[in-house]
């Protein structure tokens, strides 16, 4: 799967990618993580600060470029 | 391939402890929550670092993950399974091995011929089984080999055992048949049945027969005059009388089980039965259960039931029955069937020393007719007669 979004991305030459699926949210290419909890995740973006709210938030899987967060997604935001 | 290994870390702020493992650079998958630690996988190379940076929190590693997982299995279980590859091998091994050749049949020198041929085909103990394909060449080749001895040869694998059965050819020559013979009676007593195969009848049903009468005579006779000999063959059978006398005791023990029951263990050999453990009760009927066959020796586990042994006394008519009953034995065993028994009566009864002695009057129908051979009478005179009669009869 990381090939194929590896590939993808090149192919496409995207700077982020932003995913949302059953109760889950992908984004791969963040800069960095601002905050965590488990109503709130905030991260930085190369334009935009990505704001996630919800309830029971865990962070599945992470690496210093791409997240994969679950729980119940009720709002995301970007701050410019 | 990355090496994950799947930690434990003991932590109620488990939104710090990410975002710590974040700010360092550590890749985390596999993430579960729980309420009083995490659970992820991570680098095995990232362990050091991350020791280092959550120096406050308990780290500790629960598992290995993919193909290390199977290799540290592996590891921890090495004596287990090198135990049981070795096992394996050892029973495959013995399990192909033959231990004992039994050349079964009643001939030493028909065993001693099979066993030795069996011997230079390879077939004898300390060796490997064959397959059924090369047994079946060896049956071949032992028979054709021994066309006069064997009527039938089969080799049966049982185990570690190899059994032969062999059948011997008997070659009959009935034409051989010389000397010339009568049915006698082997005893005295009434004639019930008579059949005749070769010979004169010489008795007729009902007839009372004494001991060495000829009951079907060698000798075919016409008028008086003897014109032929031959071994008379056929089967007579008569009513013979017996007076039997038998004692049979009164006092005996009964044996019964009072419910208590121990385990013992016992080797038995071709020689001998060796009890492992010493008996943990006095008076015990045994009951011996196979548990596997090794080296031609037979495990079992034995059941010790324990018994308790009571005095009594049969009445008069049990023992009566009894001693009737061993009468009844006695002739089966001499080969005749309690059918046979057409009448019997008690003659004399009386106790002496707890015990009753009888004198029984038995009749019974059994074999009476066995066979006598004769010489001929070597009279010239005789002769002369014979075969002068001979040549009258002719012309």
């Amino acid at each position: 799967m990381r090939i194929m979004k590896n590939l993808q991305n090149f192919l496409l030459d995207q700077d982020y990618y932003i995913d949302i699926f059953n109760n889950c949210l992908h984004v791969y290419y963040y800069e960095s993580l601002i905050s965590l909890s488990d109503k709130l995740i905030e991260l930085k973006l190369k334009e935009f600060t990505l704001i996630i709210e919800g309830n029971d938030l865990i962070v599945s899987a992470m690496d210093n470029h791409e997240i994969l967060v679950k729980g119940i997604i009720n709002n995301v935001r970007f701050v410019r | 391939m990355k090496h994950y290994v799947k930690i434990r870390i003991n932590t109620t702020k488990k939104s710090d402890i990410l975002l710590k493992l974040n700010r360092i650079n550590v890749d985390i998958r596999n993430v579960i929550y729980h309420k009083d630690y995490l659970v992820m996988d991570i680098l095995y190379d990232d362990i050091k670092r991350v020791k280092k940076y959550l120096i406050s929190y308990k780290l500790e590693i629960v598992d290995e993950t993919g193909i290390y997982k199977v290799k540290s299995s592996l590891k921890k279980n090495m004596l287990f399974i090198v135990s049981i590859i070795f096992g394996i091998i050892v029973f495959m091994i013995l399990s192909n091995v033959i231990v004992k050749v039994n050349v079964i049949h009643e001939s030493r020198e028909l065993r001693e011929i099979i066993t030795d041929a069996l011997k230079d085909r390879g077939v004898m103990p300390l060796t490997f089984k064959k397959s059924y394909q090369e047994y079946e060449n060896i049956i071949t080749e032992i028979k054709n080999s021994y066309k006069d001895k064997l009527e039938w040869l089969e080799i049966d694998v049982d185990g570690m055992v190899i059994n032969v059965r062999v059948e011997e050819r008997i070659i009959n020559n009935y034409d051989k048949e010389t000397g010339y013979c009568h049915i006698v009676a082997a005893k005295s007593g009434i004639v019930k049945y008579v059949y005749t195969q070769r010979g004169v009848q010489e008795v007729q049903i009902n007839d009372y027969v004494n001991k060495d009468d000829i009951l079907i005579s060698g000798e075919i006779k016409l008028y008086d005059e003897v014109k032929n000999n031959v071994c008379a063959s056929g089967e007579v059978k008569g009513e013979v009388w017996y007076n039997v006398k038998t004692s049979f005791p009164l006092n005996y023990e009964e044996v019964n089980k009072t419910g208590k029951m121990r385990y013992n263990f016992m080797v038995k050999t071709s020689a001998q039965e060796y009890v492992v453990l010493k008996s943990r009760v006095l008076d015990k009927v045994v009951e011996n259960v196979l548990l596997f066959k090794i080296f031609g020796m037979e495990f079992y586990i034995q059941k010790e039931y324990e018994v308790e042994k009571n005095k009594k006394k049969y009445t008069e008519d049990e023992a009566l029955k009894k001693a009737i009953n061993i009468v009844h034995e006695k002739f089966v065993v001499k080969g005749a069937k309690i059918e046979d028994i057409i009448n019997e009566k008690v003659l004399k009864k009386n106790i002496n020393n707890d015990n009753l002695d009888i004198e029984m009057f038995v009749a019974i129908i059994e074999q009476i007719g066995i066979k006598k051979n004769y010489e001929l009478e070597m009279d010239s005179g005789t002769d002369d007669k014979d075969n002068n009669g001979g040549n009258n009869g002719v012309n």
